[in-house]
């Protein structure tokens, strides 16, 4: 018997004329650890909404076909029965927690389930002693870290007991070790107290190997459904990118069997790979580097003149923490220079002080050879552009063309076609009179941008852009970012995303503790360092070293036996 | 920035007395301090809530709050004897206004002024008391049983107000870096750019919201009767301090009604001590509200009192 089962399952939002949902058939075991993915908009989100009782009763909108749980129709149950059964984990831990402080925030949902003091005291203690939180049990929320609060959010869901637990892309929001610690708690769940897991993610290294099975959304429909390893093997011939690097590379080289863990990756590339030589004097990055450009770059302006430069750099905050300590460093036109660090490592203090939003305590900035702090300069007099972590504190205008002329006005520049240009390289002509709000996340990022680059800015600053995306609007955007600095400008950007880094990046920088503590070429940083690597560079780590992406994978190395390609297909 | 202003968690006895008691503690405070004119009273009492702010580890923070208040306390001073001439004792004769009348100040208008101006710093220290011992959602709680939709809205606003202020922040250095320039400009000009601020705010928080309904109706909220999470334990020391504010309470109106602990400033001032009486009966008074901070004393200096109460 199935614990989830959907017949022809179709879905409309309110006021839509696609379907976010259409022909879903789609069986789901009890205990099984299922993971759901798929580009934005592919209707993952909207699946896991169905499965938790949502859709239709909260959203609306026409629903067609049947969903059965454990064979009763889902609409048919008791929505506090489902309640028990059906827990759900959103992306974002700052929405979707309700009380002022840890413990209460647990007992919220056993209040509302009209659960006995004495029954929700021991649900209480006990998921806070399982998920490690006793320590705050007293704190506030406002005061957890990202990961505590994502933590909390689970933990108010397992307090309620659930057989069945629907994450929609919980780790999104998280840092690298945050998100690490998340999915493992996932794993934990599924093996140890034999919880069903829907996992809805984005990024799949991280969790691909712990899925059981897998379903492929696009477009609203189910495309494909297997094990982790026959998807691999399904999909890399067709250039669908949802597959980690490593399956990536060895589906490209035409290898018979697909790992999708770095430990099977190493044991394989062992024994069946060859390294081919470089040729001398020229290192194979050179012929690969940069992903989208590939020819010599063509960089407009003078190269050697610094778009900013940092001595000596430092700043504390009011409360004394020194976040900035003796940073310096100069960035030239065109690099593309990615920051890296752990939370609280100064990387958004060291972007904002660039920005010229806090004065530096000590030291010397200097943007385009003058003082950004005297004669009168005031932050953001045009030169930089800066890139905050939420798109929607950009977006108030009625249209989007209002919002990039709104930044115009505001320095006084004359629109000589800044503005049709950019809305054409960022694929915006569409919704030039669409209200910036109705758009998706993608796109609300890119008229944020196109509404800070209408100055011609000589330095972009971005924190975290890719947070919450999926491969194909990361590589839309890493290909800007690149044109950008073909055509003169800096970018700075600050990530947690060692991918897209090393993809994109030509330079280096990583934090602790308010210092840069490595600083240089991508491939000297990141192939040094051990923990900020790609998983491809971590496959490579020992056999064949300074290659970390895909490209320079394929180009490196070589099976074994290429014939055995034809043979097992 | 406004951290001291919040409650924050500290492991001190007065913390971690039950809400029903701890409100009930300096709901009897307020009371007393708004019924009470005799400047004895009011300034004993205003000593009581100055040691159990000292007990309660808040005197860094009570400064900002005095600090405040003595601005509004000078103004109660001055302003008393200007308007009011009920007073007999003129000690200043002042020129005569179009619409006051003959500008007299009197001795009784100032002693009058004085007395609410301690009024007025008692009240304001019964809430500087309130934040550092009581816990928000303790007293949430508490109001939860009695109404608990209202509860939950004060609680999702207590919880996203931090978050809105951080929010709003970020959204201030967005639009400096996008040219608005917020010092520029006249008041006229320059409260277009705040308009908007709040209105980015609003639009992002519109949005949110339905996110936490959402998630809220995940968590099977409104799906029927609720029953309320309790966590708080009585003990001997909230029937002590309940006791206590119980007695003050009975004591300040026996006093009221019998006279003995009222006090009259106008026409003429009455004698502060009009009998034995006052002064038994402010005494009793204030060791009866003065239990907590006792009880606090001797938790941390006694280990075998610690483990009785």
């Amino acid at each position: 018997m199935s614990l989830f089962q959907s017949e022809n399952l179709i879905y409309y939002y309110p006021d839509r004329e696609r379907p976010a949902l259409k022909d879903i058939n789609l069986r789901i075991e009890e205990g099984e650890f299922l993971l759901v993915i798929g580009g934005s908009g592919s209707g993952k989100s909207t699946l896991a909404r169905v499965l938790a009782g949502l859709i239709p009763d909260f959203y609306g909108g026409r629903f067609g076909g049947r969903v059965y749980f454990q064979r009763r129709d889902i609409r048919e149950i008791d929505r506090r029965q489902l309640a028990r059964e059906v827990g759900i984990v959103f992306q974002d831990p700052e929405k979707q927690l309700v009380m002022t402080s840890v413990e209460a925030e647990i007992a919220f949902g056993l209040e509302n389930l009209g659960l006995t003091p004495a029954e929700m005291s021991r649900r209480v203690a006990e998921v806070l002693h399982f998920l490690d939180l006793t320590e705050v049990k007293q704190e506030f929320t406002a005061q957890l870290s990202g990961g505590q609060k994502q933590k909390l959010a689970l933990a108010a869901v397992l307090a309620m007991q659930p057989r069945v637990l629907v994450c929609d892309e919980p780790t999104s929001q998280l840092d690298p070790v945050a998100a690490e610690e998340f999915l493992n708690l996932a794993k934990r769940l599924n093996e140890e107290m034999g919880l069903t897991i829907i996992l809805i993610e984005q990024r799949l290294e991280r969790c691909f190997h712990l899925a059981d099975r897998l379903v492929y959304m696009d477009d609203g429909q189910i495309i494909y459904e297997g094990t982790p390893a026959q998807f691999a093997r399904w999909a890399a011939p067709k250039e669908i990118p949802f597959i980690p690097p490593v399956a990536r590379f060895f589906a490209g080289t035409g290898f018979s069997s697909i790992p999708v863990t770095v430990k099977e990756g190493r044991r394989l590339l062992r024994s069946n790979f060859n390294i081919i030589q470089e040729t001398p004097g020229e290192p194979v990055w050179l012929k690969t580097s940069g992903a989208a450009s590939g020819k010599q770059r063509v960089i407009k302006g003078n190269p050697k003149e610094p778009v900013l430069s940092m001595s000596k750099v430092w700043f504390a905050y009011p409360n004394g923490k020194e976040a900035l300590q003796d940073v310096s460093m100069q960035i030239a036109v065109g690099e593309l220079v990615a920051v890296l660090g752990a939370n609280g490592a100064g990387k958004s203090t060291l972007l904002k002080t660039m920005a010229g939003l806090l004065k530096l305590g000590r030291g010397r900035m200097l943007v385009k050879g003058r003082d950004p702090g005297k004669n009168g300069n005031r932050p953001g007099d045009g030169r930089i552009a800066y890139l905050s972590q939420n798109p929607n504190d950009y977006l108030f205008q009625d249209t989007v063309e209002e919002e990039l002329l709104f930044t115009l006005n505001n320095f006084g520049l004359p629109d000589d076609g800044v503005v049709d240009e950019l809305l054409a390289k960022l694929g915006l002509e569409p919704c030039r009179r669409v209200n910036p709000r109705d758009l998706s996340g993608g796109e609300r990022q890119r008229v944020a941008l196109a509404s800070i680059l209408v100055t011609r800015p000589a330095l972009l600053l971005l924190d975290e852009p890719t947070r919450g995306m999926d491969y194909r609007l990361k590589d839309e955007l890493g290909a800007l970012l690149t044109a950008l600095c073909k055509e003169g400008a800096g970018v700075v950007l600050v990530t947690h995303d060692v991918e897209f880094a090393a993809a994109y990046a030509t330079r280096v920088l990583v934090m602790a503790a308010g210092r840069v503590v490595a600083d240089g070429p991508k491939h000297q940083v990141l192939g040094e360092s051990v923990f900020y690597s790609t998983q491809i560079g971590k496959m490579c780590r020992g056999y064949v070293d300074g290659v970390l992406t895909l490209p320079e994978a394929l180009a490196r190395l070589t099976p074994v036996q290429p014939a055995r390609q034809a043979v097992s297909g | 920035m406004f951290e001291q202003f919040f409650y924050q968690e500290k492991g001190l006895f007065l913390q971690s007395l039950h809400p029903a008691a701890a409100l009930t503690y300096l709901g009897v405070l307020l009371v007393l301090a708004l019924i009470f004119t005799n400047p004895l009273y009011l300034l004993g009492l205003l000593l009581v809530v100055v040691l159990a702010i000292i007990a309660a580890q808040g005197m860094a923070t009570w400064e900002v709050y005095f600090r405040l208040s003595l601005g509004m306390m000078v103004l109660v001073i001055i302003i008393n004897p200007l308007v009011v001439h009920a007073g007999e004792t003129i000690i200043w004769w002042g020129p005569r206004l179009p619409v006051f009348g003959p500008l007299t100040v009197s001795l009784e208008a100032i002693c009058y002024g004085a007395a609410m101006s301690v009024r007025l710093l008692t009240i304001i220290s019964v809430f500087c008391l309130y934040n550092l011992i009581i816990h928000p959602d303790k007293a949430l709680s508490l109001l939860a049983r009695l109404a608990s939709r209202s509860a939950l809205v004060l609680s999702l606003a207590t919880r996203m107000f931090p978050a809105m202020m951080r929010q709003l922040e970020n959204i201030r250095e967005v639009q400096v870096m996008r040219g608005v320039d917020f010092n520029a400009g006249t008041l006229k000009e320059r409260l277009p750019k705040y308009a908007s601020l709040i209105n980015i705010l609003l639009l992002s928080s519109l949005e949110d919201s339905l996110e936490i309904a959402e998630a809220m109706q995940a968590r099977a909220f409104g799906s029927g009767r609720r029953t309320c999470y309790r966590r708080d334990t009585w003990r001997p020391r909230d029937s002590l301090c309940l006791g206590g504010s119980i007695l003050a309470l009975v004591v300040a109106f026996y006093g009221q009604l019998t006279g003995a602990s009222t006090f009259i400033y106008y026409p003429q001032l009455s004698y502060l001590l009009n009998s034995r009486m006052t002064i038994i009966l402010l005494i009793i008074m204030l060791l009866a509200l003065s239990v907590p901070v006792f009880m606090s004393w001797g938790w941390r200096r006694c280990l075998y009192f610690k483990a009785r109460i």
